[in-house]
């Protein structure tokens, strides 16, 4: 007994022993490549499969009736009926892009949406971060209470807005009449999106301040004493120094909160519902629920061909801002 | 000098305390700025907080009474707080995404972890473009893994023969797709925190006789300890805050691993005229990050303020 299971023990020490001296003698590459491996599996079969696999469903033709997931090979058809809005009234909820309906318009809605709260969460996170870069007495706490939005679960922010907006209860709803809206701000689509906005401005501009501080923390404070001596008056600094070398980080944050905005879908089913607010991401589910599979990737993919077009439009401005500026 | 001042002002008819304030303003800037600063801070509190204090109110109002909630709450009836874990298994919702947030932290710190050491301190051709393809996943909206992510959860998708493993309803259904997500950004962490040890602390325990893996989990991992317990924090909040695949990728039953978007959706939809039911939900369900968040906000503010430089 003892002898076997020392030598199990032995055999096992062995394995272990061959496998640490495998690992020693691999080259720098080999051992990179087998340390990356596990991540990118999971990445592979969670991120890039269902990529291909997605924009393959976008292909074929809906299945609603029949047993088959999918109809027949259909190419590009769906893309040219989805951009042509010939599945407007056919296959889709809403409509993907009608100027006569802007508010019911996913493609509209998507980008007001994205425009509007990104320049607010711009211009308000860098007034909060200039006020978390100073130092004075409680800012641990006026940091945390700016912080706090961020971390809400969208579910709960969808619920606080709603519980702000709802017709009857809210105290929302007086601002929204006194503005000259209706009693009922929720269910009206020209009426809720801008609520949908006021709450993505509410949580995501501590983000956007958090990324600002981290570029403020970054400048130089010599240069404002120059500036001092010199006699540059606080808006003078601000203009000359803060802003100039803060804009790069802003740029990287407002692209980072453009991608996350275009993908925009939890908030407004919480908030207002799909039906109300039809952003793009709204589209793939509903169009997905009602088991057009192949409509619905096609616009799953469309959405990310929008979401690749605006960051490539980004990157190549910013690169020729900086080549050009500098 | 002051009194001179003093004099100045009280010279004039109609010199209010808003003007001598404003005239002793224009004198010295610095004043100023500091009543500005104080104006903008107290404005941005507010905002922020504004919609918790309404949570709050409605929580602890009667249903009966919610119509007359003003900014005070009309009544006060603090069941409220007990009922929401009698009518729906609210403390299950809860334990659900506790599970799963935590979970997918553990995943993502280990994966990311290799994958920060490789990027942050080893040299290899493809280094750059895997990268990128990292960095690109986040492009992507979750509405375009949805459909292929939910067929192979469901079982229908056949691998070399053998249908996928049904994993719709548990927490590998959600944690498995949140991983994926959220790994790019602890990875971007890790990387910039790997990559700041000195090459002669791995060099060292190498020397010693120490494996490469050992070198990794005994010094490179230890000694960036705040990186790591940052990306935990980060990838927890954005785990447990995540609604898209938490809504999507189980049927919603508490017993089914439905998280916290199913228990507040469940009141919204379920009791639909019990504001006070919604109101106190919504609070319980804060507070778990609520508390990290004060009790991890420096880690948070570097965590991604370190992030972005690195940009």
């Amino acid at each position: 007994m003892a002898t076997e299971r020392s030598t199990e023990a032995g055999r096992r020490s062995g394995v272990y022993a061959r496998a640490v001296r495998w690992l020693e003698n691999l080259s720098e590459t080999a051992f990179a490549y087998l340390l990356l491996a596990p991540a990118f599996l999971l990445l592979v079969v969670i991120a890039f499969w269902p990529l291909l696999s997605t924009f393959r469903m976008s292909l074929f033709a809906d299945s609603i009736s029949g047993a088959a997931q999918l109809g027949e090979f259909v190419g590009l058809e769906n893309y040219i009926n989805l951009l042509t809005g010939q599945l407007d009234t056919v296959a889709l909820p809403q409509p993907f892009f009608d100027p006569s309906a802007p508010f019911q318009s996913a493609l509209i809605v998507t980008f007001i949406f994205t425009i509007v709260s990104v320049f607010f969460e711009t211009i308000i996170g860098l007034g909060q971060a200039l006020v978390l870069d100073q130092k004075f007495r409680g800012r641990r706490w006026v940091r945390v209470a700016i912080i706090i939005p961020w971390a809400v679960p969208i579910v709960i922010q969808g619920m606080m807005f709603y519980l702000l907006f709802r017709s009857g209860i809210g105290p929302g709803v007086a601002v929204v009449e006194a503005l000259g809206g209706s009693t009922s701000p929720l269910v009206n689509s020209a009426e809720a999106l801008p609520i949908i906005i006021l709450a993505d401005i509410w949580k995501t501009t501590a983000f956007m301040a958090l990324l600002i501080l981290a570029g403020l923390q970054s400048v130089d404070r010599s240069l404002y004493d120059v500036a001092k001596v010199a006699g540059a008056t606080k808006w003078q600094q601000f203009k000359t120094i803060t802003f100039p070398l803060v804009l790069p980080t802003v740029l990287v944050a407002m692209l980072f909160r453009t991608i996350a905005a275009m993908r925009i879908y939890g908030l407004i089913e919480t908030t207002a519902s799909c039906t109300t607010v039809p952003s793009l991401s709204c589209l793939v589910v509903t169009t997905f629920s009602t088991r057009r599979y192949g409509t619905a990737s096609a616009v799953a993919f469309v959405t990310a061909a929008i979401i690749g077009i605006v960051v490539s439009v980004y990157i190549v401005r910013y690169w020729q801002g900086s080549e050009g500026g500098v | 000098m002051a009194g001179a001042q003093a004099s100045e002002t009280s010279d004039e008819d109609d010199a209010g305390p808003f003007t001598r304030w404003v005239q002793k303003s224009i004198r010295n800037p610095d004043r100023t700025y500091r009543a500005m600063f104080y104006v903008v801070t107290i404005f941005f509190l507010i905002t922020t907080l504004f919609p918790f204090y309404w949570l709050l109110v409605l929580a602890l109002t009667p249903t009966d009474l919610v119509d007359q909630a003003g900014l005070l709450p009309a009544g006060f009836n603090p069941e409220a707080f007990i009922t929401i874990f009698e009518q729906l298994p609210f403390h299950v919702y809860l334990f659900n995404s506790f599970v799963i947030a935590l979970g997918t932290t553990v995943v993502v710190l280990v994966l990311a972890s290799l994958v920060g050491y490789v990027f942050g301190r080893l040299d290899f051709p493809g280094r750059g473009i895997l990268m990128i393809l990292v960095l690109a996943i986040s492009y992507f909206p979750p509405a375009a893994f949805l459909l292929p992510l939910f067929r192979l959860f469901t079982g229908n998708v056949e691998i070399l023969g053998l249908s996928s493993p049904f994993v719709f309803n548990s927490p590998i259904g959600i944690g498995l797709p949140l991983s994926a997500l959220f790994m790019p950004l602890s990875i971007f962490i890790l990387t910039t925190f790997y990559g700041q040890i000195p090459d002669g602390l791995e060099d060292a325990a190498r020397v010693e006789g120490t494996t490469r893996l050992g070198a990794l989990f005994r010094v490179i991992i230890p000694l960036s300890a705040p990186g790591v317990a940052t990306a935990g924090v980060l990838t927890f909040i954005n785990v447990y805050s995540e609604f898209f695949f938490s809504y999507l990728m189980t049927d919603g039953q508490a017993q089914n691993w439905g998280p916290l978007v199913w228990g507040i959706l469940g009141y919204q939809t379920q009791y639909a005229a019990s504001y006070n039911l919604m109101a106190a939900a919504s609070i319980i369900g804060v507070l778990p990050v609520a508390i990290l968040v004060v009790i991890a906000q420096e880690r948070i503010v570097s965590g991604l303020t370190s992030g972005a430089l690195k940009e």
